[in-house]
C-alpha cells in the first residue's frame, strides 16, 4: 500500500502557513518600517527631529492612502537594485526643473546644447563677425559661433542680472517663440521678476499708462511684505518699468528693444549670426533657434537672478537695505493704512461667505439627469450595424497591412 | 552714425548725464546703474582680422571674413562615403548628453569591435579609427583605410547575421511579419497597373465609339454588338506581355494628364 500525503489533508499542515518576512528573500536595503518615519524615531523636546530635517506626521496610519504609500516605499526599496543601471544622460525637463548655474557654464555644456550652430553664411550680419569661429559645410555652409566668446559674454550677463536683482531691481524675461514659455516662466520665478511669452504689445513702456494702466500695483517693504495705505497713490501712477530686460529672440522683438532704448533700460539678448548686436546692451552670441541652448542660457540667467535675490533677502532679514529706490510715493497716514486693511479684510470675508454659500447650494441641489433614458449622449456610442461593422473591419485590415509594411504611419 | 541706433549701448552714459543735469543730492540712480557700471557692455561693431597670412610677407585675402574650417578627417570622410554611400542612409543621433564623450572613451582603441557604451558604430567610427591608426601606427593611409573599413565589415556582417537568425527563430516560434519592401513595391506597381488598365479600357471604348460614330455607311449587322468591356479586357489580357506599352514598337503615347484620367 502506498501511503501518500493523506495525513496532510487533515492535519495542521493543511492550512497554508502565513508568509513571514523571514521566508521572503530580503535585501540589505529593505526597510521594515515606513520610510517617512525617522530612523532614530527620537524627537527633541520641541517635537523636532535632531537633524533639523522636515518630518511628516501621519495623522492616521490606518488610512488606506498611508498604507499604500508605505507599501510603495517598501517595494521601491526592495526592487531598486534589480534591473539595468541607467547611466546619467540628458533629460530635457532637467534644464527647466533644475537649470544650470553660472558656475556650470562650460564649453562642453554649450556645445552639447547646440549653442555654436549659426545660420547660413549668406544670412549673416557682418557686425558679429568677431563672434564667429569659422565656416563649416561644403554645399550649404553655416557659421559656427565661438563658444569661448559665448561663455565669456554669458558670464558677464549673469553678473549684470545678479547685480540688478541684488539691488531690488525688476528683471523681465521675454521669450516669444513657441516652446520658450516654460523656461521664461521658470527663470522669472527664480529671479523674482516678470515673464512674457506672448506678443509684446507695442507701447507697453512708452504708452504704459494707457496699455498697462489697469494692472494691479502694490508696495512691498524690504522683506517683500505688502505695505497697505498706498491705494489712491498707486491708482494715479503708471505701471512699473522693468530695470533689466532679457530677450531670448531679439529678431522678433525689435519694438520692445527699441522702447527699452528710448527709456534707458539695459537689455540682454541672444544674438545669432543673423541678428543685430546693436539692438541690445549685452549681446550673448549663441544659437537662438535651438530650444536647448535657449534653455541653458535663460536658465543660467535665472539662477544668477536667484543668487542676487538671496543676497538681498539675507541683508533685508538683517535689517540692511542693499539699495534705495526712487518711487515718488508719500508715506501713508495711519488712518489710510487702517482703512485699507479693513477693506481687505472685508473683501476676504465676503469672498469666503460666497464660497461657502456656493458649496452649500451645490451640495443641496438635486441635479437632474440631462439625458433621457433611451437617448445616448453621443452619436458614436450607438451600436454599429452589421454592414458598418464589416466595412470598418475591412478598412482596418487594409490599414493594418499598410501599417505593417511601413507605407502608412500608424 | 546714420543707420545704427546705439541707445542700448549708451544706457549708462545717458543715465550719468541725466543724473548730473537733472539730479540733486537726493536723487538715486536706478537699481541697474551700479551693476551696469561695474560690468560695462562689450565693444561692438569692430571687425578684427580673422585670417593669418598663408605666405610670408603677403597679406591674406579676405582678411575680415571668417575662415573655412577644415580637418584631416574631412578627406577621409570624403573617400569613405563616396565608396560607401549607403552608410549615409543610416540614421545618426546627433544629440549629446553633456558634451564630455571624449572623457568616457578609452585612450587606446584596439579595434573597432571594442564596444563603447552607447556609442554608435557607423561610418564615422571608421573615420575616427582610421585617423587614430594614422596618428599612432606606422601604417600608410591606404593600409589604415583598409584595416578600419574591414573591421566595420565584420561588425556589419555579424549584425546582419544576428538579425537574420533572429527573424528565423521568431518565425519558427510562430511570429509573422508584414510585407517587406520588395513586396510593397510589387503591390504598388500592381495597383498602379490595374488603375492604368481601367483607364485604358475606358479610353479604348471611347475611341471605338467615336470611330463607329464617324462611319456614315449602312451598318452591317454583326455577331458581336460593338466593343464591350469583356472583349477589351480579354484583348488586353492576351496582349499584356506581347504588346505591353514599354515593349511595343511605338512606345507609350502621351495621353495627357488629369483631364483625361477618370
Amino acid at each position: 500500500m502506498i501511503i501518500r500525503t493523506l495525513p496532510l489533508r487533515h492535519g495542521r499542515l493543511a492550512v497554508p502557513k502565513p508568509i513571514t518576512p523571514s521566508t521572503l528573500r530580503t535585501l540589505a536595503t529593505a526597510l521594515d518600517r515606513p520610510r517617512f518615519q525617522p530612523a532614530t524615531a527620537s524627537l527633541d523636546a520641541n517635537g523636532q527631529s535632531p537633524s533639523g530635517g522636515r518630518t511628516l506626521e501621519i495623522r492616521d496610519p490606518t488610512d488606506p492612502v498611508a498604507q499604500n504609500f508605505v507599501f510603495l516605499q517598501q517595494q521601491k526599496a526592495l526592487h531598486k537594485p534589480i534591473g539595468s543601471a541607467v547611466e546619467p544622460h540628458y533629460k530635457p525637463h532637467d534644464l527647466i526643473a533644475n537649470p544650470p548655474s553660472p558656475k556650470d557654464i562650460t564649453l562642453e555644456l554649450l556645445m552639447a546644447s547646440q549653442a555654436h550652430i549659426g545660420h547660413a553664411t549668406s544670412r549673416w550680419n557682418p557686425s558679429n563677425a568677431k563672434y564667429i569661429f569659422g565656416v563649416r559645410g561644403r554645399d550649404d555652409p553655416i557659421h559656427i559661433i565661438s563658444l569661448d566668446v559665448t561663455a565669456a559674454y554669458l558670464r558677464r550677463a549673469c553678473k549684470v542680472v545678479k547685480g540688478v536683482t541684488e539691488r531690488g531691481g525688476l528683471v523681465l524675461f521675454v521669450g516669444t517663440r513657441g516652446g520658450q514659455e516654460r523656461i521664461v516662466v521658470r527663470a522669472a520665478r527664480l529671479a523674482g521678476g516678470c515673464h512674457l511669452f506672448s506678443k509684446w504689445t507695442p507701447g507697453s513702456i512708452t504708452n504704459g499708462q494707457q496699455i498697462l494702466g489697469a494692472c494691479r500695483k502694490k508696495v512691498i517693504d524690504h522683506n517683500d511684505i505688502e505695505v497697505l495705505g498706498f491705494g489712491d497713490q498707486l491708482e494715479r501712477s503708471a505701471a512699473l518699468k522693468p530695470d533689466l530686460v532679457v530677450c531670448l529672440n531679439p529678431l522678433e522683438n525689435y519694438i520692445l528693444l527699441h522702447e527699452c532704448g528710448l527709456h534707458n533700460i539695459p537689455t540682454i539678448g541672444i544674438i545669432d549670426t543673423d541678428a543685430n548686436p546693436t539692438w541690445v546692451t549685452y549681446p550673448i552670441p549663441a544659437n537662438d533657434d535651438s530650444l536647448r541652448s535657449v534653455q541653458v542660457i535663460c536658465g543660467t540667467l535665472g539662477r544668477a537672478g536667484q543668487e542676487g535675490q538671496e543676497i538681498r533677502r539675507k541683508s533685508a532679514a538683517q535689517g540692511m537695505w542693499t539699495s534705495m529706490q526712487e518711487h515718488g510715493l508719500q508715506p501713508p497716514t495711519h488712518g489710510q493704512a487702517q482703512r485699507e486693511k479693513e477693506m481687505r479684510e472685508q473683501e476676504a470675508m465676503l469672498a469666503q461667505q460666497e464660497y461657502e454659500e456656493d458649496a452649500r447650494t451645490v451640495a443641496s441641489e438635486e441635479l437632474e439627469p440631462v439625458a433621457k433614458e433611451d437617448s445616448l449622449p453621443y452619436e458614436r456610442d450607438r451600436p454599429l450595424s452589421s454592414e458598418e461593422l464589416a466595412q470598418a473591419s475591412e478598412s482596418a485590415r487594409h490599414l493594418a497591412d499598410w501599417e505593417t509594411a511601413g507605407v502608412v504611419e500608424p | 552714425m546714420g543707420r545704427y541706433n546705439l541707445d542700448a549701448h549708451r544706457v549708462q552714459r545717458h543715465a550719468t548725464s541725466l543724473l548730473r543735469t537733472y539730479g540733486n543730492q537726493h536723487s538715486l540712480p536706478s537699481p541697474w546703474f551700479a551693476a551696469v557700471s561695474q560690468n560695462p557692455p562689450p565693444q561692438i561693431l569692430t571687425r578684427p582680422p580673422l585670417r593669418r597670412p598663408q605666405r610670408a610677407g603677403k597679406r591674406p585675402s579676405q582678411l575680415f571674413k571668417p575662415v573655412k574650417l577644415s580637418y584631416e578627417e574631412d578627406k577621409l570622410r570624403w573617400e569613405y562615403f563616396n565608396d560607401h554611400p549607403w552608410e549615409l542612409a543610416r540614421p545618426r543621433i546627433v544629440l549629446e548628453d553633456d558634451g564630455r564623450d571624449v572623457e568616457k572613451t578609452p585612450a587606446m582603441w584596439d579595434w573597432i569591435w571594442q564596444r563603447q557604451s552607447a556609442r554608435p558604430l557607423n561610418g564615422e567610427s571608421v573615420i575616427q579609427r582610421q585617423a587614430w591608426l594614422l596618428r599612432n601606427t606606422p601604417l600608410t593611409p591606404a593600409a589604415a583605410y583598409d584595416k578600419a573599413r574591414k573591421e566595420l565589415y565584420r561588425v556589419r556582417h555579424a549584425q546582419e547575421t544576428e538579425r537574420r537568425i533572429a527573424k528565423e527563430e521568431a518565425q519558427a516560434t510562430g511570429a509573422f511579419f508584414g510585407k517587406g519592401p520588395l513586396e510593397v513595391g510589387m503591390h504598388l506597381e500592381n495597383s498602379a497597373f490595374e488603375d492604368w488598365k481601367a483607364w485604358a479600357i475606358k479610353e479604348s471604348m471611347a475611341l471605338k465609339q467615336m470611330q463607329s460614330a464617324a462611319y456614315t455607311g449602312n451598318e452591317v449587322e454583326e455577331a458581336d454588338a460593338g466593343p464591350s468591356e469583356q472583349n477589351l479586357q480579354e484583348e488586353l489580357q492576351v496582349k499584356e506581355i506581347a504588346d505591353a506599352v514599354p515593349g511595343s514598337k511605338r512606345g507609350q503615347e502621351v495621353k495627357g494628364g488629369a483631364a483625361i484620367h477618370p
